[in-house]
């Protein structure tokens, strides 16, 4: 046991960076506001979205009191909580037990493989509470208080709270250690990241259709729909995931019976994990192992194929532009963050126009076409391709991205300015893909002429470029190069929300720009004009102000 | 060809010195070996005349340019091999290398015979196509080191280069240094093992704790003790 918590403490260490942040305070001292502002972000964001969920579980409760089914908030808390669990738990379980670096040190060592695992899942679990503290918090208090509920029901709350993630996440656990022991996952690792990508892509939209064609909701609303039956949903599901109905009883019945369904769900998460235990020390070890064996093709490249492949010379800026496609497409965390985003975003839109059955199609269409309102909407189109297209890490990561290898960067003998020059090619070639989607819906929407929206992708494409070149300047002024996993480069870097911070700055400019324009009556050619040059003037400048920053800062960033 | 005057370089704001007012003199033509205990400030001093990092003081010139005022030029002029072989694993081997000659802008003909010539050497050929993640420790370490002679430089910068290779590839490697260096150039390398060093290097330097504590050949080292193993000389010095 002593073994276990050791490599549990180790493991939170290393999960929280207590140990790197310690350092960072103590010895580095170098930009210490991060964290701090790191930290202060994740509590802001927490907070916003318990309160947004309070107000939803308060009017959930009260339209159940008036039903006589106050307790269907906790079914509704506890069954949205464990399905969240559920969901980010494959993919947490999925990395953690068996794409972490740290299998290599652990497999040797005189351990259990239910010891790593066992520490592993409490390490998942913990992180588990920050997702389900917003779902399931506000529900456990706004029920105990508004059903004025004694001691045991805050214990009993408690001990619900601290359990819950247990049952989702052994059924995560379970269903990933079966599908590894028979697939080859790491041969077919870029697969799985793509696969899970699209997953988790199809959960989003589902859950923008669904939300689009649900009621708003209000109190009066929800009893309607509880009472015309519409609710029955959950109380079907929770029927069929008893463990959800199980937690609802222990809090909302009293005595002895609330006690044992408490007993009934604790003892039912005990048995799992014994079950998960049992089955780790049986065939985590081999599924891992089993992922550790490379495969290689082993085709001889002849004569022939290298002089008509890799013979043909070209220039650095092309070398360096191939090499970060390449890098980039290749490796699915950065594909997914930087193309997947601008892609689906459009559709994303799309959706509620097409699945809100109250929006006449054809009287909007003859709106959007009155000669009247086609500049603004055109305008309005134009700022959606700008925003959809650069809300992603291509830029903002580019230098991190480049990670432990960018001593081979510094070590060429190719001058700063071109290696940027690379990037920012790079990230105007994949943004204009999210143009050329975005600007494509628009089209379908609007109906506009050809030539319009060409214009449109002209200036879209024109505006992309500045709007690379700020998000590439801040990370090369501030590169996160030390990181083990290429997720790390791009998720937890904040260059990547500075980015949008800057992006946001200066779309707002042009925006006003544009509003103020079109409050002046300025013909539209004018508008479309000014409005280019206005962007080819940042693109300009933000350009000049990257190649100064990079020729100064390139060989200062040690790698 | 490689003149290190009063370097230094500390850490943590100077709390710690990794190396200490270092002086170094390579000629051209000689396998140089370069010494030291885990920690010595090796790999310290071999990322500041690459241009990895920045000195705190003092200055690097090679083959007559200044690291810190014509980086370019000395880059152009290098190959250098880093102790670990962190490498675009995203790519292939063969890609890597059109990468690397593309940058070191190698003539088509120049870059078609040194490719194939060293691939077959280390027996990369078949694995040319594959991608590097699929690689061993040691073929990485070679791709790497082909990558970084492609354009036939005159200084090659070797840090620890035979960990990891077979004994068949490092005896090759061993080989080129020396024809290398025959041909006027210069090899300038960080070892543990001695027994190579005693071997290979035309003149040796050690260091300890960032100071400079020998420099010579192997006869100036031994002061005379015809008897006295390299392995005796750099114990004593580094206690």
């Amino acid at each position: 046991m002593r073994t276990f918590f050791n490599l549990l403490k180790i493991n939170l260490n290393l999960n929280f960076g207590i140990s790197a942040l310690k350092y960072r305070f103590t010895k580095e001292k170098k930009r210490l506001w991060e964290p701090i502002l790191i930290g202060l972000c994740v509590i802001l964001g927490l907070g916003f979205m318990t309160v947004t969920i309070s107000f939803l579980m308060f009017a959930i409760f009260l339209a159940g009191k008036q039903v006589n089914k106050p307790e269907m908030v906790l079914t509704l808390a506890v069954l949205a909580g464990q399905f969240l669990i559920l969901f980010f738990g494959i993919l947490y379980v999925m990395s953690s037990f068996y794409f972490s670096p740290d299998l290599n040190i652990l497999i040797p060592l005189p351990l259990k493989p239910s010891q790593v695992l066992g520490s592993k899942f409490a390490v998942i679990m913990i992180n588990e509470y920050l997702t389900l503290l917003p779902m399931l918090l506000p529900a456990i208090v706004i029920y105990g208080a508004g059903m004025r509920m004694g001691f045991l029901y805050w214990l009993k709350g408690l001990l619900i709270f601290l359990a819950a993630p247990v049952i989702p996440l052994i059924i995560g656990s379970l269903l990933i250690m079966i599908l590894m022991r028979f697939i080859n996952f790491r041969k077919s690792k870029d697969l799985l990241a793509v696969i899970g990508g699209i997953f988790g892509v199809i959960i989003s939209l589902s859950v923008n259709y669904f939300m689009q064609s649900f009621p708003k909701v209000n109190e009066e609303e929800i009893v309607n729909n509880l009472l015309s039956g519409q609710f029955n949903l959950i109380e079907m599901i929770g029927q069929r995931f008893p463990p959800s109905i199980w937690a609802t009883y222990a809090l909302s019945r009293p005595g002895l019976e609330g006690l044992g369904y408490l007993a009934l769900f604790l003892g039912m998460s005990v048995i799992l994990f014994a079950a998960l235990m049992w089955l780790g020390n049986q065939i985590f070890y081999k599924s891992v192992l089993s992922g550790q064996e490379v495969s290689r093709k082993h085709k001889a490249l002849t004569k022939e194929e290298i002089g008509r492949k890799y013979v043909k010379t070209s220039s650095a800026v092309s070398a360096l532009f191939w090499r970060e496609w390449k890098l980039f497409l290749r490796t699915p965390v950065y594909a997914m963050n930087g193309i997947a985003g601008m892609v689906i975003a459009p559709f994303a839109m799309l959706i509620p126009i097409l699945a809100n059955k109250e929006i006449d199609k054809d009287k909007m269409l003859s709106f959007i076409q009155n000669p009247d309102y086609i500049l603004p909407i055109s305008l309005v189109g134009l700022a959606i391709m700008l925003f959809t297209s650069s809300m992603n890490i291509v830029a903002s990561t580019s230098v991190s991205r480049e990670g432990q290898m960018f001593w081979i960067s510094k070590m060429i003998p190719v001058h700063p300015k071109e290696q940027v020059t690379a990037k920012l090619i790079h990230g105007i070639a994949i943004q204009t893909i999210g143009v050329l989607v975005t600007g494509a819906v628009f089209a379908f929407v609007t109906r506009i002429s050809f030539l319009h929206l060409l214009a449109l992708l002209l200036l879209g494409v024109i505006g992309t470029v500045g709007l690379v070149a700020i998000n590439l300047l801040i990370d090369v002024l501030r590169p996160k190069l030390d990181w083990k996993n290429p997720q790390e480069a791009v998720k937890s870097n904040m260059n990547g929300f500075l980015g949008m911070l800057a992006t946001f700055a200066i779309l707002g400019v042009l925006s006003a720009a544009a509003v103020g324009m079109v409050l002046l009556n300025l013909p539209h050619w004018l508008i479309y004009l000014l409005l280019g040059i206005l962007m080819i003037i940042f693109a300009v400048a933000l350009s000049i102000g990257l190649f100064a920053v990079a020729e100064y800062k390139y060989p200062h960033i040690e790698a | 060809m490689v003149k290190i005057e009063n370097l230094s370089k500390g850490y943590n704001k100077g709390s710690v010195k990794a190396v200490d007012n270092l002086n170094l003199h390579v000629r051209p033509g000689e396998i140089f070996g370069f010494l030291g205990p885990n920690g010595a400030g090796k790999t310290t001093t071999i990322k500041m005349m690459v241009g990895l990092i920045n000195p705190d003081s003092g200055s690097i010139s090679i083959n007559g340019y200044d690291i810190s005022r014509q980086p370019l030029d000395v880059k152009r002029s290098i190959g250098y091999v880093p102790d670990n072989p962190d490498v675009y694993e995203k790519l292939t081997g063969m890609e890597y290398l059109k990468f690397m000659a593309d940058v070191y802008r190698v003539p088509s003909k120049v870059r078609k015979e040194r490719i194939e010539y060293f691939l077959d050497m280390f027996g990369l050929t078949n694995a040319a196509s594959d991608l590097i993640k699929s690689y061993s420790h040691g073929m990485k370490q070679k791709i790497v080191l082909i990558g970084a002679i492609i354009h036939d430089p005159a200084l090659w910068i070797l840090d620890e280069p035979m960990v990891g290779l077979d004994p068949k590839s490092a005896h090759q490697l061993k080989e080129l240094m020396r024809q290398h260096c025959d041909k006027g150039n210069t090899v300038f390398f960080s070892t543990h093992v001695l027994e190579v060093a005693e071997r290979l290097c035309d003149r040796l330097a050690i260091i300890n704790k960032g100071k400079l504590v020998a420099i010579g050949t192997m006869d100036e080292l031994r002061k005379g003790d015809q008897a006295d193993s390299l392995e005796n000389i750099f114990l004593e010095l580094t206690e």
